[in-house]
């Protein structure tokens, strides 16, 4: 199968392949290097780090790290990026599929309808509602809350969770369900015990979306919370180490701590990611 | 009530609780707030109570006029202007001559290239943002080895109104290239190899394989490609947010930011910033009309 791919040599101009081989190589130099000199930086002093710019550290000393985390109160930051982040997509789940399972096998007039609501809510973005959302919050006292923040969170990622979990419900036979209704299964049951079993594939593409889009979200959070111990990651991190901050090396620091777990994230699950991604990237 | 018992069926009392969690949830976030900020738009709202508030008038289309008035929603229509040509025009000629040489296997390591391509993509724009930052600041890599070509070269990007949106531009291809390449790369798989092994033993070269055979199945791919890049650049928020702030002199804003800045710096004003959003939601959906359109009229066949 892999073989078949292969081209013969002689048809791929050499002067193209050197071209193909520069533009790949630069990109991987400059996907590469700033990460290498952010953590290079990370571990120099500031009087260094303005004397030594590009250059291996002189004495390297990780002793911004425990300031850093201390300052930029990444514990709290942690917690919060976590809790919102897994229940969030715990939630997208379940109510995605309970939601496609119905649109996708149970006949109703309303489906059209309910269903189209949910598409069209693919195109819209956090930063066309980020106003009312905000008066919203402010009006229902849920300015601030943990709540008001996991409610929109579960909210905009519905759309993508509906539309992949219809899809993926319709590609069930429909004999499956209808066995189950002749045997006198109620559809509650028949969701949870055959189809969400089922449906676990897409459950994953999704948690996968939902994870890297919310662990990563900034401005919902930064709009609806004011209040030190529900900021998340990039809030915190942008809080600590933004345009204001003069102390370099615990803000590359900062900056580290902030990237390392979505690097990891991403190469344990690179095949599910790039699955998801391309699962996500719908027919507009 | 008899007839409302024989309606209230099982079937429909699942379809209502299996739906219900979610529509309430979307409708309550998204659905009903995009309505209300068109109304909101129309009135002279700006905060305090907002139902049987004998203040609130309807106003008709004045903030638009103002909004088109201001010489910072079109620098910042610009600047969205310059992303979406570079994602367009960058981001997915690069993404898919990416995708088609890995695919193709005309480059060794196809996989570790892939794989670092895309990394950019996963991490925090804030971070992103931030960390370029720096590598462009007069402190920074750039600035040294801009240097080392230039001795005395003095890095005034931050500075400079009309040059200060390139290292946004760059980040921005930096970043998202990746993403298209992946889409391609999802969608040059579903491609029949013996098609193209077939074409090849027929004596097709590589360059007709990709005319012939490959473009046309991708067509509709990359008509999503170009939905996902004007959709995409229009959100375009947080990085510049993190990188410039939209300075110097907000010459690096974007709608997005904008609004920001009308809605929750300074004064705040409601309506002015209602009307951004309502705006941008207009304009990405008729630039998706049009790709629609376009690629109807010209329109390469769907896969």
């Amino acid at each position: 199968m892999r073989n078949t791919n292969r081209i013969k040599k002689t048809d791929f101009h050499p002067l193209l392949r050197i071209f193909v081989y520069v533009m790949v190589a630069i990109f991987t130099v400059l996907a590469l290097y700033p990460l290498y000199w952010l953590f290079i930086s990370s571990l120099k002093t500031n009087t260094e780090f303005q004397l030594n710019i590009t250059g291996w550290p002189w004495n390297p000393t990780f002793q911004n790290y425990p300031t850093a985390w201390r300052l930029a109160q990444f514990d709290t930051l942690f917690v919060n990026s976590i809790f919102f982040t897994t229940l969030s997509t715990l939630l997208v789940i379940l109510f995605s599929m309970m939601a496609g399972f119905a649109f996708a096998k149970i006949r109703s007039k309303a489906t059209p309808f309910l269903h189209g609501s949910f598409v069209i809510g693919i195109l819209l973005t956090l930063q066309s509602i980020m106003v009312p959302l905000f008066l919203m919050a402010v009006a229902t006292d849920l300015y601030n809350t943990r709540l008001g923040v996991l409610i929109p969170y579960v909210g905009m990622g519905m759309p993508m969770g509906i539309y992949l979990c219809t899809e993926f419900i319709k590609s069930i036979p429909d004999s499956v369900v209808e066995s189950a209704r002749i045997d006198g299964a109620s559809y509650l049951r028949i969701f949870a015990s055959i189809v969400a079993p089922m449906a676990k594939p897409v459950g994953v593409t999704l948690a996968i979306l939902n994870v890297s889009g919310v662990w990563n979200e900034f401005m919902l959070v930064n709009i609806l919370v004011s209040s030190d111990a529900l900021r998340t990651l990039p809030v915190g991190i942008l809080k600590f180490s933004g345009p204001l901050a003069s102390d370099h090396g615990r803000q590359f620091a900062a900056l580290t701590i902030g990237l390392v777990p979505m690097v990891i994230f991403y190469l344990f699950f690179r095949k599910q990611i790039t699955e998801g991604v391309s699962a996500g990237a719908v027919k507009g | 009530m008899k007839r409302f018992l024989a309606w209230w069926t099982e079937e429909r009392r699942a379809y209502l609780l299996l739906v219900l969690p979610g529509v309430l949830v979307y409708w309550a976030v998204m659905a009903f707030p995009t309505v209300f900020s068109l109304g909101l738009s129309l009135t002279n709202y700006n905060g305090g109570v907002i139902f049987g508030n004998p203040n609130i008038q309807f106003v008709g289309l004045k903030h638009y006029l103002r909004m088109f008035e201001d010489r910072y929603f079109w620098i910042s229509l610009k600047n969205n202007g310059l992303i979406m040509a570079i994602s367009v025009f960058g981001q997915i000629p690069l993404g898919f001559l990416f995708a088609y040489v890995i695919h193709r296997k005309l480059i060794k390591f196809g996989d570790f290239f892939q794989t670092i391509i895309y990394l950019p993509c996963v991490i925090s724009t804030i971070v992103v943002g931030r960390l370029w930052q720096s590598f462009f600041s007069p402190y920074g890599p750039f600035t040294k080895f801009m240097q080392r070509f230039q001795p005395g070269w003095e890095n005034e990007l931050a500075y400079d109104p009309q040059r200060a949106i390139i290292p946004v531009l760059f980040v921005i291809l930096w970043m998202y290239t990746g993403t298209y390449m992946i889409i391609f790369l999802a969608n040059l798989q579903k491609i029949d190899p013996s098609l193209i092994e077939a074409a090849r033993i027929d004596g097709a070269t590589e360059w007709q394989v990709l005319t012939k055979i490959i473009l046309p199945a991708l067509s509709g791919v990359i008509v999503t490609a170009c939905i996902l890049a004007i959709s995409g650049s229009l959100k375009s928020f947080d990085l510049v947010y993190a990188m410039t702030g939209g300075n110097p002199a907000r010459r690096t804003s974007v709608l997005a930011l904008y609004m920001y800045d009308t809605a929750f710096r300074h004064s705040p004003n409601y309506p002015l910033a209602n009307s951004i959003s309502v705006f941008m939601v207009l304009v990405s959906f008729a630039l998706i009309v049009l790709v629609r359109v376009t690629e109807a009229r010209f329109g390469g066949r769907e896969e």
